[in-house]
């Protein structure tokens, strides 16, 4: 069980990491589509890049963004010992 | 719970059973084609590749009782990330998924990846913003959630009406894809397999609520994957010599386009903010596949991503599952599971719409209209594909397409075997039928639950919350096939409207009710009702023609708008009291005992307790 005093730098910690998971997701999402076109022209294992990064990059980076996530907080549950206890 | 081990809770034969399940299923699919090769009549064919399927469903939902609510509600909290992962993915997918969203893809091409994006992303936020933290509260729907965290009941109620709405208006939607899926592969009306539809879904989770929705949604979920992935696979093979369509598809995205520039196709560029994704009538193909903003102008396109992402990531049908998982870092790696299972399906896609895409470009168009080959004179005799130009040679633009046909217009058009033609179908029906199932059981429990029950729900005894769920499980079928057959509007359009208005109403509180302590009951009955009115009155004005902005996006301006009352509100009135704060406190951390099951073993405890 976690701590009284542990709880406030547990939350503050929280907050970080779900920022820094969601902010450059957030902002790939915006800036990979809007530019798919331009990089149309070049390519990356035979398919075009901007059809790349919008379809297939955009999904790795979401299973990297979420494996990341899970990893992250689950060591920041055990750093501050709020893990569950089973 | 210091004893209780993970292992415990979770049963260790579930990959034998489901490995079962799986070699039941290629059984049956081989049988067919065996039949069929050897001569048997179409129908019967058919009918087995339909009842085969939809029979080992309900068996298992049958086959999966419940007695306690905790079981009927929850699935017991015993369901593995990996296996919860599996029916969160294709019960966020749905019919839309599998049939609209391919016929999108194929029909406006990139434009189509707004809604994918939104898909992925939803689940990613929800993995991130909700899920771990409703799962230690443990609540059985999202309005008991909100009403415990914030101690009102006005609270609950509200929730409790306005998350019904964007559940009905899922379950609408996708009754339709079911149905549709159903007439095509039974020959039947549409409006004859809405009900026959819905009466499945229902005998599936009857007996066992949550606990036969899980199990027979894996197996769904199983069924559907198989059933994109082989006739995918296949026609990967056949175009590009490689069993990889998710990666091979991206050559043949090039050959697309050199072959859309010599045929002329022209690029078409759309204002900002127009949004006009295929409808459910012949969709002609006149962009080029590749060419972004055609058809989805560049803000509609990120604002719809946005949109997307928070009406899936605070779904009350998807959300009604938090509480399954064993545990809370369960309940966070089962979305991992999610989006890695949900990407797959969201590459698979594009690849069916560009291998068909491929066909039509290289065999059908630039020939004279008489000697189009076999396979698209089958897809126009079946109504799929219509010419509409009395050009000599045919155009890519004077071809019309049906949208959610393409899925499986594709094994046609690549001449495999009419076994695999009803694989796809099979595959979009089961998913179809997953959400179907799964809005059923979350609206029948938030009926049962919210309203019937209502707080506190430690006094009623088991038995009568079950019978309870059991029979609003029956009024919500029986509404949904009333909506199937009366609702107008296009599947897609009503799904649409489902993600936007959850994104209105649901996504603002919960982000409220978890992320900032702060938040009171005055602050969320203030964003619920801003939220569900701004979104509501905007679908409005935008479907009448009196404001530009698209329906589907009004949720982009709920959102926000739901968001600022909640916090003037919140900052207007009294801070919250020490036992929401304490709760606010306690849902944060994962460890400790789930909070909703605490509370009703001391309500046990107080209820045995002499005087």
């Amino acid at each position: 069980m976690i701590e009284r005093n542990e709880r406030k730098p547990y939350w503050r910690h929280t907050k970080v990491q779900m920022l820094t998971s969601l902010l450059p997701f957030v902002l790939a999402m915006i800036v990979l589509p809007l530019y798919a076109d331009t990089l149309n022209s070049k390519r990356i294992l035979g398919i075009p890049l901007g059809y790349f990064l919008a379809c297939h990059g955009l999904i790795i980076i979401a299973f990297v963004t979420i494996a990341a996530f899970v990893n992250r907080q689950d060591a920041i549950d055990h750093w501050h010992g709020a893990h569950e206890d089973f | 719970m210091a004893f209780t081990s993970r292992t415990r809770l979770v049963n260790p034969r579930l990959g034998t059973y489901f490995g079962i399940f799986t070699a039941a299923f290629a059984a049956l699919v081989l049988m067919a084609m065996m039949l069929e090769q050897l001569g048997a009549a179409d129908g019967m064919v058919r009918l087995a590749m339909f009842a085969g399927p939809v029979g080992l469903y309900i068996a298992i939902g049958l086959g999966a009782r419940a007695h306690e609510s905790l079981d009927y509600f929850a699935c017991g909290r015993r369901v593995p990330a990996f296996f919860n992962g599996l029916v969160l993915a294709i019960t966020a997918l749905g019919g839309a998924g599998f049939l609209a969203l391919t016929g999108s893809l194929f029909i406006v091409g990139f434009d189509a990846f707004c809604l994918s994006i939104g898909w992925y992303a939803g689940l990613v936020f929800m993995g991130v913003l909700f899920a771990p933290f409703v799962r230690k509260f443990g609540a059985f729907t999202l309005p008991a959630f909100l009403g415990r965290r914030f101690e009102s009941r006005t609270v609950r109620i509200v929730a409790a009406a306005a998350l019904s709405v964007p559940i009905l208006l899922l379950l609408a939607a996708e009754a339709r894809f079911a149905a549709y899926a159903a007439a095509w592969m039974l020959g039947q009306s549409e409006t004859m397999m809405a009900v026959l539809v819905v009466v499945c879904a229902t005998v599936i989770v009857f007996a066992g609520g949550m606990r036969s929705l899980t199990w027979s949604s894996v197996a769904k979920a199983i069924a559907a994957l198989l059933a994109l992935a082989v006739p995918a696979t296949v026609v990967a093979l056949m175009i590009s010599n490689l069993p990889l369509p998710q990666m091979t598809h991206g050559n043949i995205v090039r050959l697309v386009t050199r072959m859309e520039v010599v045929r002329g196709v022209p690029i078409i560029l759309a204002p900002s903010s127009a949004f006009d994704l295929p409808g459910i009538a012949m969709e002609p193909l006149v962009k080029r596949f590749i060419q972004s903003f055609g058809s989805v102008g560049s803000l509609s396109f990120i604002v719809m991503s946005f949109v997307m992402a928070a009406g899936i990531a605070a779904s009350p049908t998807l959300l009604a599952r938090s509480g399954t998982p064993p545990g809370v870092y369960e309940a966070r790696k089962s979305l991992g599971w999610a989006v890695l299972v949900t990407g797959l399906v969201l590459l698979t896609l594009p690849a069916v719409a560009v291998y068909l895409r491929y066909l039509v470009i290289d065999q059908v168009v630039g020939q004279p209209g008489d000697s189009v080959p076999v396979w698209f004179q089958l897809l126009q005799q079946a109504g799929i594909a219509r010419v509409t130009s009395k050009a000599q040679l045919l155009t890519l633009g004077g071809i019309s397409f049906e949208r959610d046909a393409v899925l499986f217009s594709l094994p046609i058009a690549a001449g495999l075997p009419q076994v695999l033609v009803h694989l796809a179908l099979a595959g979009a029906l089961a998913a179809a039928l997953a959400a179907l199932a799964a809005s059923l059981t979350a609206i029948a429990a938030i009926l049962a639950e919210d309203i019937v029950h209502g707080l506190p729900s430690g006094t009623t005894p088991e038995a009568a919350r079950i019978t309870t769920a059991r029979i609003a499980l029956l009024g919500a079928a029986f509404v949904t096939v009333w909506l199937a057959i009366a609702a107008p509007a296009d599947p897609l359009q009503l799904f649409l409207w489902a993600v936007t208005l959850s994104a209105g109403v649901s996504f603002p509180v919960l982000l409220l009710a978890i992320w900032w302590k702060r938040a009171n009951a005055m602050g969320a009955l203030a964003g619920m009702i801003t939220g569900f009115a701004v979104t509501a009155l905007l679908m409005l004005l935008g479907e009448t023609g009196a404001i530009t902005w698209p329906s589907a996006l009004a949720g982009a301006i709920g959102l926000p708008v739901a968001l600022a009352a909640g916090v003037a509100v919140s900052l207007a009135t009294p801070v919250p009291g020490r036992q929401v704060l304490d709760i606010v406190r306690e849902l944060r951390v994962p460890g400790g005992e789930t909070l909703y099951d605490r509370e009703m073993r001391l309500l046990r405890l107080k209820n045995r307790a002499p005087g």
